[in-house]
């Protein structure tokens, strides 16, 4: 059983730890907590990624994070990072100026496959930061040809903390039903006040020919797949993605995994039919 | 398992003059007594090994999977990170079979997908010495199936009476060995090597009270058992039983900067899914925020999880876990226990 290990092979392999220097191109402030990074990486391969996958981003002295890709695939040659400021790497990422350095491994993960989703209706449920991944998934669909009717349910705590509002207009444009809704109105808020479940029963979807995508904070997993199940969109219909600790990105570290998965490599996107036998997946 | 062809016989001498012969290439480690306790450490000499004995309260894996280990350099100011990947020719005399298999075990881990590296390098520098052992009363490894090791060491030695019989594992093994004067067993001396297994078979104290097979889907089957929440209230969440298991791989990765907060280095550091921000993200949210979640993560690592990937159990029955714990939960006694649920239906 065992698996022998010489010495020459093992002397010749490069250090999977090793990030990939960024430059930061441009940084924009979305909200108070998050900002836009479009980062340039001096190997063109970081760009060769899905929607849906994530990259390990670092800065020396502050250690590393999984965060997700934003931008669309096939963009060019930068790649945008949304990073919300939780920490302190986030905070200190946060401290970049344009010209600044970031240094990045990836992308990782099982994406989204684009290809599936042609000729189907998708819907995209996304809750707080969960548009930021979304973000990256409707940049590959919107206004491309083959794709179904698209729509878009976006919930946000108040209107101060809703992403790429200015963007959403664009994606309309293109032909996306964008709704937005949030926790909490402020003055002046005349969209929906609730959570992203309540827009639901008001869709017509077409349950034979719909995709349905699940990104967003733990709690909203279960309800929402709930009121898609009441409009008969199957299970195998579902795709999440769910958010873990990370510290390696190659299924090392044992962080992110949920049952007998890891989902640095099996995920971070499912289907809900394969997390059936991963009860923790929502905890 | 014991192909006679395959046994030499090497007196106590030769196997001392093998030692010397060792320690003037490689760095070699083995099992010692510190305080009356049986540990790894390194020996200048074939007289500080104590051998045969019962299971060290650390495993080896620190020799693979170093406690701490850097895996880069970075220079802040030039924005230059430099990989660090180590290894030193070492030799690990004493691990018992159980270790052997863990060994085995975490090989195939780092090298799954991407591979790891840092590990393999060093493994790829490991010359392992595995020996005999006795039991005490924490150890069950009949029951998982690693009371003997087929492979996975260099060269392996069983005691007799007038010496060691040494099974040769690896070419490296039987380049080393001929360093020393060993010679075919008699039959007389294959013989003792077979009442010695018979007699350390049956005098296991533990036992699982279900075939290995079966383990995985007896755990598949627990989720929803009284029994977590029942070790949950007494587990302090001390992280022990992740530090001593042989198999119990997580890591951390932590950055450490220098006084000048230019230079620095980013390593790895040995994590435990029973601590409490084991899997709590970003944010706040803690995806096992019970002890009672965390315990049965770890079990199911040993007897389900990993054997769904791997389709081996991570638990070799070294019982360092057991014997580690505080609160004295026992591994033995929790699968045991699982496995009565099943049995009553209950």
């Amino acid at each position: 059983m065992s698996l022998s290990v010489s010495k020459k092979a093992a002397n010749n392999i490069l250090s999977p730890y090793l990030p990939v220097e960024c430059r930061i191109e441009r940084v924009v402030r979305l909200t108070e907590k998050e900002r836009l990074f479009s980062v340039a990486p001096a190997d063109a391969r970081l760009l060769g990624y899905a929607p849906g996958q994530f990259y390990m981003v670092g800065l020396p002295g502050y250690g590393e994070g999984p965060i997700s890709i934003t931008s669309g695939p096939g963009e060019g040659g930068e790649f945008e990072l949304c990073i919300r400021a939780v920490g302190s790497l986030t905070d200190a990422v946060h401290r970049l100026t344009k010209g600044e350095r970031l240094w990045v491994r990836g992308p990782f993960g099982r994406g989204f496959s684009v290809e599936e989703m042609k000729g189907r209706d998708i819907v995209f449920i996304a809750g707080g930061i969960g548009i930021v991944p979304m973000r990256s998934l409707i940049k590959a669909v919107a206004g491309k040809p083959g794709f179904g009717s698209l729509t878009l349910i976006y919930g946000a705590k108040t209107p101060d903390d809703i992403l790429f509002g200015g963007e959403m207009q664009e994606w309309r444009e293109m032909g996306v039903d964008v709704r937005v809704t949030v926790d909490t109105a402020t003055a002046g808020w005349k969209g929906p006040v609730g959570v992203v479940t309540r827009i639901l029963p008001g869709l017509d979807i077409d349950p034979t020919n719909t995709v349905a995508v699940i990104i967003g904070p733990p709690v909203m997993y279960k309800f929402v797949v709930i009121g898609l199940r009441e409009k008969k969109v199957a299970d195998s219909s579902i795709l999440v993605s769910l958010e873990r600790r990370m510290k390696c990105g190659f299924g090392k570290c044992g962080h992110c995994q949920i049952n007998s998965v890891y989902v640095c490599q099996c995920g971070p996107v499912f289907r809900l039919t394969e997390l059936s036998s991963l009860p923790e997946a929502f905890g | 398992m014991k192909k006679r062809a395959n046994l030499r016989f090497l007196s106590e001498g030769a196997f001392k003059g093998l030692v010397k012969v060792l320690i003037k290439t490689f760095a070699v480690y083995g099992t010692t007594l510190r305080d009356g306790f049986p540990i790894y450490s390194r020996v200048s000499g074939p007289d500080e090994l104590v051998l045969s004995m019962r299971p060290t309260a650390l495993s080896a894996k620190e020799f693979l999977f170093p406690q701490r280990e850097v895996l880069l350099r970075f220079d802040r100011e030039a924005g230059t990170h430099e990989p660090v990947i180590e290894a030193e020719d070492q030799v690990i005399i004493g691990l018992h079979p159980c270790d052997i298999h863990a060994i085995s075990l975490m090989d195939r881990v780092f090298a799954n997908g991407i591979p790891d590296a840092n590990y393999l390098k060093r493994r790829g520098h490991t010359v392992i010495i595995g020996t005999e052992c006795l039991p005490d009363d924490y150890c069950f490894c009949p029951s998982v199936g690693t009371m003997t090791a087929e492979d996975g060491f260099d060269i392996f030695l069983h005691k007799i009476k007038a010496g060691y019989l040494a099974r040769i594992g690896t070419e490296r093994g039987k380049r080393l060995l001929a360093k020393a004067l060993t010679r075919l067993p008699t039959d007389k001396e294959t013989a003792e090597l077979e009442g010695f297994l018979k007699k350390k078979e049956a005098s296991f104290k533990v036992r699982l009270d279900a075939p290995k097979e079966d383990l995985p889907l007896i755990y598949a089957k627990s989720d929803q058992s009284g029994v977590w929440d029942k070790i949950g209230a007494i587990c302090y969440g001390c992280g022990s039983c992740n530090n001593v298991c042989p198999t119990c791989y997580c890591f951390d990765v932590v950055d450490t900067v220098k006084a000048d907060l230019i230079h620095g280095e980013r390593a790895r550091v040995w994590d435990g899914c029973t601590l409490e921000d084991f899997a709590k993200v970003a944010g706040g949210h803690n995806f096992r925020k019970t002890r009672a979640e965390r315990l049965r993560h770890r079990f199911n690592r040993k007897f389900r999880y990993l054997s769904d990937v791997f389709n081996a159990l991570f638990c070799v029955g070294c019982g360092r876990c057991s014997r580690t714990c505080l609160v004295k939960i026992n591994i033995a006694e929790v699968t045991n226990e699982l496995i009565r649920e099943q049995k009553s239906g209950k």
